[in-house]
C-alpha cells in the first residue's frame, strides 16, 4: 500500500461493500416476507373459494366439494401447482382432481384454525394452507372436518431466486458506478500531490529553479518552505565559494609578491632556497586545501551540466595552450551527454586530467566519452612516459604530501581524486594500449 | 616588442613590468580593467598580461572586448584561483595563455616568448632567415653560426623585423615598439639603428637583409625557415 489513493480507494471499497452487504440482506428479507404473505393471501382466497363450494353429500351424513362448483382452473389440471384435500375424522373423503399422489394428513387444528405453513414433501418444498371447520350433519351434529391447500412453491422459488439475481446486479453496478466515481474525486482531490512530485522531478532535473506557487491551501505551505530551503541553499553555496575565492585572491597575491622578490637576488643562496621552499609549500597548502572546501560535491538536486559541450570547450582551450608543441588532441565527445553534477567540480576534474595528459604526452593525446547503461564512460589516454599507472595510484592511495610534492605535482590528482570520492564517481588509471602512455578512466553514474 | 600589463595588486604590478623591462620590453600598464582596455585599443602591442580579477571591469570582459574588435593580440592570463573554470572561461573568451598565480618569472617570461613567437607564425624557439639566426630567450643573434654584438636597441629592432619578416614595418610603428609611452622618440635614431645592423649583419654587403621602401618604412627581405607545422 504505497499510495495515497490505493489505500483511499481500498478503504471505500471496504466501506460500499459492508453497506451493499447490509442493504441486500435487509432488501431481501422484507421482500421474501412480502411474498409469503402473498402466497398465504392467494392460498386463503382459493380456500374460501373452496369452501364455497362444499356441501352435504348424498347421504347426508357427511360433506363434500361439488367440482361444478369450483372455479379454480388449476384444481382439474393434475400438472399445476395445487392440490386440495378434505379430511373427515375418519379419513380423506374429497380430493381435488389435480391432486394424484398420497398427502399426509395435518395435525388436528382447533375450531376455525387456519394455519399456513411450509414444508417438505417428496423432495420439492411446499406451502400448505389448513383449515379447521365444523359442520352440522342431518342429525344436526356438527362434525370436524379439515380442508387442506397444498401448493408446490417452485414458482415462489423462481420469482426470489430472479429477485435475488436482480438484486445483485444492480449493487454490483452500483457499486462499480461508485468506484470509478470515487477514483475520479481522489485523481481530481490529489492532483496537487501528484504535481509536487512531477515538480521535485523536474527540479532535479534541471528543468526549473523552484516550485509554481498555485497549489492549494493545504499544500502552499510547504511548496513555499521547500522553495526557501533551495534558494538559500543555493545562495548559500554560492556565498561559500565566493568566501573561498576571496580567501585565495587575498592569500596567493602576496605569496606571489613573495615569489616575485626571492627572484631577486640580493639574498644569501641559503636563506633564498629556504625561503623559496616555504614559499612554495605554502602555496601549495594554500592551493590545495581551499579546492577541496570548493568541492561542492553531491549537492542536493544538482542541476545536469552538458558533459560533451563541457569536456569539447575544456580541449579547445587546451588546445590552446598546447599549439605550441604540435600536440594533437582527438576528442569525441558523444552527443550532448548529461551529467548531474556541479559545473566547476566537473571542469577541475576534466581540465587537470586532461592537462596531466598533455603535459606528458609527447605528440598525442586520444579523448573518448561513451555513453551506455545509465553510465557515461570517459577515457584519456597519452602517449607519454610520465606518470606510471602504479605511480599514479600510490599518490592516490598514500595521499597527497605536500613536503614530497614538488612544482605542483600532484596537487591537481589530488583534487581530483577529492572532487571524484565526494561524487562517488570511478577513477582507474592503467597504462595505455593504443598509445602507450598513460590512460585514465571514468565512470560517472550521476547521469 | 610592446607588452600591456594589467594588474591591479601594486607589488606583482612592479615586478611584472621591472621583469619585462629588463628583458628588453617596451611596457605600459594599468591598474584597472578600463584602464587597461584603453591601453589595448589606442596603444599597438605584440602581448598583453591580464589579471582576471581586476577592478571596474574584469579580466575576462576585457579579453572579450579585445576579441570582439577583432584584435589578435596574444594575451596571457593570470588567475589567483587557479581553478579550472577560470583557466577555461579565460582561454575561451579569447585568452592564449594562463599562469596561476604565484608563478615565476622565468616561466612567465617563456610563456610570453611563445605568444609573440605564435603570433608571429613561428613555431620554432629561436627563428632562423637565411644564414641569421635569433634566440629570443638569450637574446642573442648569429650570422653563420658566429654571434654578432648587439646593443640592447639593435637587438629590440632585429627582433621585431625578424618576427615580421616580409612585412613592410614603419618607421613610427617600429618606435612605438621600441619605446615606452613616455620615452625619448627620435625616429632619427631609428635610422642609425638600421645603418649599424646592416653593417652588422651583411658586412660583405651581398645579403641585403633589411630594405628600405622610401616613406613606407622598413622590410626584412630573407625567407623564414618555418618549422613544417
Amino acid at each position: 500500500m504505497r499510495s495515497i489513493k490505493s489505500r483511499l480507494l481500498l478503504t471505500s471499497l471496504l466501506v460500499l461493500v459492508v453497506f451493499m452487504l447490509l442493504t441486500a440482506f435487509v432488501l431481501e428479507q422484507a421482500v421474501e416476507k412480502r411474498m409469503l404473505k402473498a402466497e398465504e393471501d392467494k392460498l386463503g382466497a382459493l380456500m374460501y373459494s373452496i369452501l364455497a363450494a362444499v356441501d352435504r353429500d348424498a347421504t347426508g351424513l357427511s360433506i363434500t366439494v361439488s367440482d361444478a362448483r369450483l372455479f379454480e382452473h388449476a384444481l382439474f389440471d393434475p400438472n399445476s401447482s395445487l392440490r386440495a384435500l378434505l379430511y373427515s375424522e375418519r379419513g380423506e373423503i374429497w380430493r381435488s382432481i389435480s391432486t394424484s399422489n398420497s398427502y399426509p394428513r395435518p395435525p388436528n387444528l382447533a375450531d376455525e384454525e387456519l394455519r399456513f405453513s411450509q414444508l417438505k414433501h417428496e423432495d420439492a418444498h411446499w406451502f400448505q394452507l389448513a383449515f379447521s371447520i365444523r359442520w352440522p350433519n342431518v342429525h344436526e351434529r356438527l362434525d370436524r372436518y379439515h380442508l387442506v391447500l397444498w401448493k408446490n412453491a417452485r414458482e415462489y422459488s423462481d420469482q426470489l431466486k430472479r429477485f435475488r439475481q436482480t438484486l445483485w446486479v444492480w449493487l454490483s453496478v452500483t457499486i462499480g458506478l461508485l468506484m470509478l466515481l470515487m477514483w475520479l474525486v481522489m485523481s481530481w482531490g490529489l492532483r496537487p500531490l501528484r504535481a509536487i512530485g512531477d515538480e521535485v522531478k523536474a527540479i532535479e532535473n534541471g528543468h526549473k529553479d523552484s516550485f509554481d506557487a498555485d497549489y492549494p491551501g493545504e499544500i502552499k505551505p510547504l511548496t513555499q518552505n521547500l522553495n526557501r530551503l533551495l534558494q538559500r541553499e543555493r545562495h548559500q553555496m554560492q556565498r561559500y565559494r565566493h568566501a573561498l575565492d576571496d580567501l585565495a585572491h587575498s592569500l596567493k597575491t602576496p605569496l606571489a609578491v613573495l615569489r616575485g622578490l626571492t627572484e631577486k637576488s640580493a639574498w644569501q643562496d641559503e636563506d633564498l632556497k629556504t625561503l623559496i621552499e616555504q614559499n612554495e609549500r605554502m602555496n601549495q597548502i594554500v592551493s590545495y586545501q581551499l579546492k577541496k572546501a570548493a568541492t561542492v560535491g553531491g549537492e542536493l538536486m544538482a542541476r545536469p551540466v552538458n558533459l560533451s559541450a563541457l569536456l569539447t570547450k575544456t580541449v579547445n582551450a587546451l588546445r590552446k595552450v598546447y599549439q605550441h608543441r604540435g600536440l594533437h588532441i582527438d576528442l569525441d565527445a558523444g552527443d550532448d551527454l548529461q551529467l548531474r553534477m556541479d559545473e566547476s567540480d566537473l571542469l577541475e576534474v576534466l581540465g587537470n586530467l586532461i592537462d596531466n595528459a598533455c603535459k606528458y604526452g609527447s605528440r598525442q593525446v586520444r579523448i573518448r566519452l561513451m555513453s551506455g547503461e545509465g553510465q557515461i564512460n570517459m577515457v584519456i589516454e597519452d602517449d607519454g612516459d610520465g606518470l606510471t599507472a602504479s605511480q599514479v595510484n600510490s599518490i592516490l592511495t598514500r595521499g597527497l604530501r605536500f613536503d614530497q610534492s614538488r612544482e605542483g605535482q600532484g596537487i591537481g590528482l589530488a583534487v581530483v581524486k577529492e572532487i571524484v570520492d565526494a561524487y562517488e564517481i570511478d577513477l582507474t588509471f592503467e597504462r595505455s594500449s593504443r598509445l602507450g602512455g598513460l590512460q585514465v578512466m571514468l565512470g560517472f553514474s550521476n547521469v | 616588442m610592446r607588452a600591456i600589463v594589467i594588474e591591479d595588486d601594486r607589488h606583482i604590478n612592479e615586478q611584472i613590468v621591472g621583469r619585462l623591462k629588463q628583458e628588453g620590453f617596451a611596457v605600459d600598464s594599468a591598474d584597472n580593467g578600463s584602464d587597461g582596455l584603453f591601453l589595448i585599443q589606442e596603444y599597438p602591442a605584440d602581448v598583453a598580461i591580464v589579471d582576471l580579477g581586476l577592478p571596474q571591469m574584469s579580466g575576462l570582459e576585457v579579453i572579450r572586448k579585445v576579441r570582439a574588435d577583432g584584435s589578435k593580440l596574444p594575451i596571457l592570463i593570470l588567475t589567483a584561483r587557479g581553478n579550472w573554470q577560470d583557466k577555461v572561461e579565460g582561454l575561451d573568451a579569447g585568452a592564449d595563455d594562463y599562469l596561476v598565480k604565484p608563478f615565476h618569472q622565468e616561466e612567465m617570461m617563456a610563456r610570453i616568448r611563445v605568444l609573440i613567437r605564435r603570433a608571429a607564425g613561428w613555431s620554432d624557439a629561436s627563428l632562423s632567415c637565411g644564414p641569421i639566426r635569433l634566440d629570443p630567450s638569450s637574446q642573442r643573434v648569429s650570422l653563420n653560426g658566429v654571434e654578432v654584438e648587439l646593443t640592447a636597441y639593435e637587438y629590440k629592432v632585429i627582433e621585431y623585423l625578424m618576427m615580421h619578416a616580409g612585412e613592410v614595418v614603419s618607421k613610427s610603428v617600429l618606435t612605438e615598439h621600441l619605446y615606452d609611452e613616455d620615452g625619448d622618440r627620435d625616429s632619427n635614431v631609428i635610422e642609425v639603428f638600421i645603418r649599424r645592423l646592416r653593417q652588422k649583419l651583411d658586412p660583405a654587403n651581398d645579403l641585403n637583409p633589411i630594405e628600405t621602401l622610401r616613406g613606407r618604412g622598413y622590410r626584412f627581405t630573407l625567407p623564414p625557415a618555418r618549422a613544417a607545422s
